[in-house]
């Protein structure tokens, strides 16, 4: 019976839709290299700090939780990484935006696009805009980031929702 | 007894922890919308010039997911906000079904907007430049054009696809003076023995860069009139590093009438000075060209091809202090190929979208 349950465990994380999972450990894998491990923590934003944040960039955070990765090469912390939502125009838009120890952006990527319009956005040559950016960055679309015809409510969306994570961690890091 | 009790357990709790985890959507009811409002002041030839206010387009949007794949999306636009004899018009401009399989794949169902030019679909106002839509976007490719019909889409690579079967246009209708304008059905009772057939490919890897184009082709049909139409255009717009560059170039094909041939193009260019300052808002003034004929080439040939062939110089300003709001001003000068009739524009306006 112990053996049906570990089988059945092991098929569940293969049959049931694990994509964003996926996405997530090739995103850190591209980034970081294949020899890393991490630690997944979903953290509780400070409501003072959220508040300051959002008015700052102008966009509310999707939650009150972030998934937070601190990635590891078996040695020491190489890394860290947050993954969050942001509206497009009207279905979420999962990201995840990958830092080195000062909390400059080193790599970012869309996890899951879901809307019809202004899949653009999750092109390599779009997101790779974001590298080395941190929280002094201007992130102004149409001036260091460029738009994308056709994606404009995504592409707004997601420059504020990365900026928000830059932000975000100076205060995870402490 | 007890090792089944596990083994159930095991069960549910793998299926609401795994299947939960991560999942961010929730159904959810959106609105949206946009809107503008105009001044136009307009001198045709020799005529005294005349000005007016217009509440140009007023649209609400609706939507709702049901799930990530299954969607319903609405637009309903009030034009010059006011509906009586004929005036002003309300209008039913999207109302579909989408489904979203993923980035390969997906179609909608409903009143649609065919994907032909760059503002067709994207038509909200902070997304061009000029208080009026560019006139190529009236005579040429006209917005906005919605109507019956389904299209599937997707993006692989960089290249984004969308195959249309759409409504037909009302031959009958087509004219000298705008092209197939006057033929769209807008969704309504529209003749379903036939369709438009188009196909779009548009390339989007190069950053701030869209560039692509269309073809569609419809057996036209009217009460009296039968026609082949083909319609090509061509289009590109660059969005970066505080440039903002458009081209698009349409022609449009008849196979019989008085009406062989509608043909047109323009470009803008503009650049967000206000980055010199390093302001939030951005400033953008403009340029534009246009040279359009909606009867390029005509049966009769001769005046009716230079009659409604004109060319337009376009200066103008866009401030956008945020995204989403624009205020606009330009002014414009159309020359008539015919007579070298002038023609002056003043416009200024403001417009929002959410």
């Amino acid at each position: 019976m112990k053996k049906l349950t570990l089988l059945f465990l092991l098929l569940s994380f293969t049959v049931f839709p694990q994509d964003i999972k996926d996405n997530v450990n090739q995103a850190l894998k591209n980034c970081f290299g294949n020899n890393i491990q991490f630690e997944i923590e979903k953290v509780r934003i400070d409501k003072s700090i959220k508040n300051d944040i959002e008015k700052t960039v102008g966009q509310k955070f999707f939650s009150d939780e972030i998934y937070f990765y601190k990635i590891n090469d078996n040695k020491s912390i190489v890394g860290y990484a947050l993954l969050d939502n942001v509206y497009g125009k009207s279905l979420p838009i999962t990201f995840i935006v990958m830092f080195d120890l000062n909390g400059k952006i080193i790599c970012s990527d869309i996890i899951k696009y879901r809307e019809p319009y202004g899949g653009a956005v999750q092109s390599k040559e779009w997101t790779s805009q974001f590298k080395g950016k941190d929280a002094h960055s201007e992130f102004i679309v149409g001036k260091d980031i460029s738009s994308i015809s056709g994606a404009t409510i995504s592409v707004n969306s997601v420059t504020k929702g990365i900026k928000k994570l830059t932000l975000l961690i100076k205060w995870l890091m402490k | 007894m007890k090792n089944l009790f596990l083994f159930l357990v095991t069960i549910f709790l793998s299926k609401s922890l795994f299947a939960q985890e991560f999942d961010f959507f929730e159904p959810k009811a959106t609105i949206g919308g946009y809107g503008e409002l105009h001044y136009n002041n307009e001198k045709i030839g020799n005529a005294a010039s005349k000005s007016i206010w217009d509440f140009h387009r007023f649209v609400l949007f609706f939507g709702y997911s049901w799930s990530e794949k299954w969607s319903f999306k609405s637009e309903v636009e009030l034009e010059h906000n006011f509906v009586k004899n004929g005036q002003g018009e309300l209008e039913l401009e999207q109302a579909y079904v989408n489904y979203h399989h993923s980035d390969l794949f997906g179609f909608n169902v409903g009143i649609i907007l065919p994907s032909i030019g760059l503002i067709n679909e994207f038509h909200e106002p902070p997304l061009f430049f000029g208080t009026e839509r560019p006139v190529y976007h009236n005579l040429i490719i006209p917005t906005t054009w919605f109507g019956s019909g389904a299209s599937i889409y997707g993006n692989y690579n960089g290249f984004d696809y969308r195959l249309t079967l759409f409504e037909t246009l009302n031959s009958d209708k087509f004219s000298l003076s705008q092209g197939i304008r006057p033929g769209r059905m807008k969704g309504y009772k529209t003749d379903a023995s036939r369709f438009l057939y188009s196909v779009k490919l548009d390339y989007l890897n190069f950053p701030g860069l869209k560039v692509g184009g269309s073809f569609s082709f419809n057996n036209a049909k009217g009460d009296s009139t039968n026609i082949d139409v083909t319609i090509s255009e061509f289009h590109a717009k660059y969005d970066a590093n505080n440039i903002i560059a458009v081209f698009e170039f349409g022609n449009i094909n008849y196979n019989s009438g008085e009406l062989k041939a509608s043909r047109g193009y323009y470009f803008d260019l503009g650049y967000n000075v206000a980055s010199i300052f390093d302001l939030s808002t951005k400033i953008i003034p403009f340029i534009r060209y246009s040279d359009i004929n909606t009867a390029a080439e005509t049966l009769s040939g001769g005046d009716n091809e230079k009659l409604y062939h004109f060319t337009e110089w376009m200066i103008g300003l866009n401030i956008k202090p945020i995204e989403q709001v624009v205020f606009k001003i330009d002014y414009s000068e159309q020359t008539r190929k015919l007579d070298d009739r002038k023609s002056k524009f003043i416009n200024f306006g403001v417009g929002y979208m959410f």
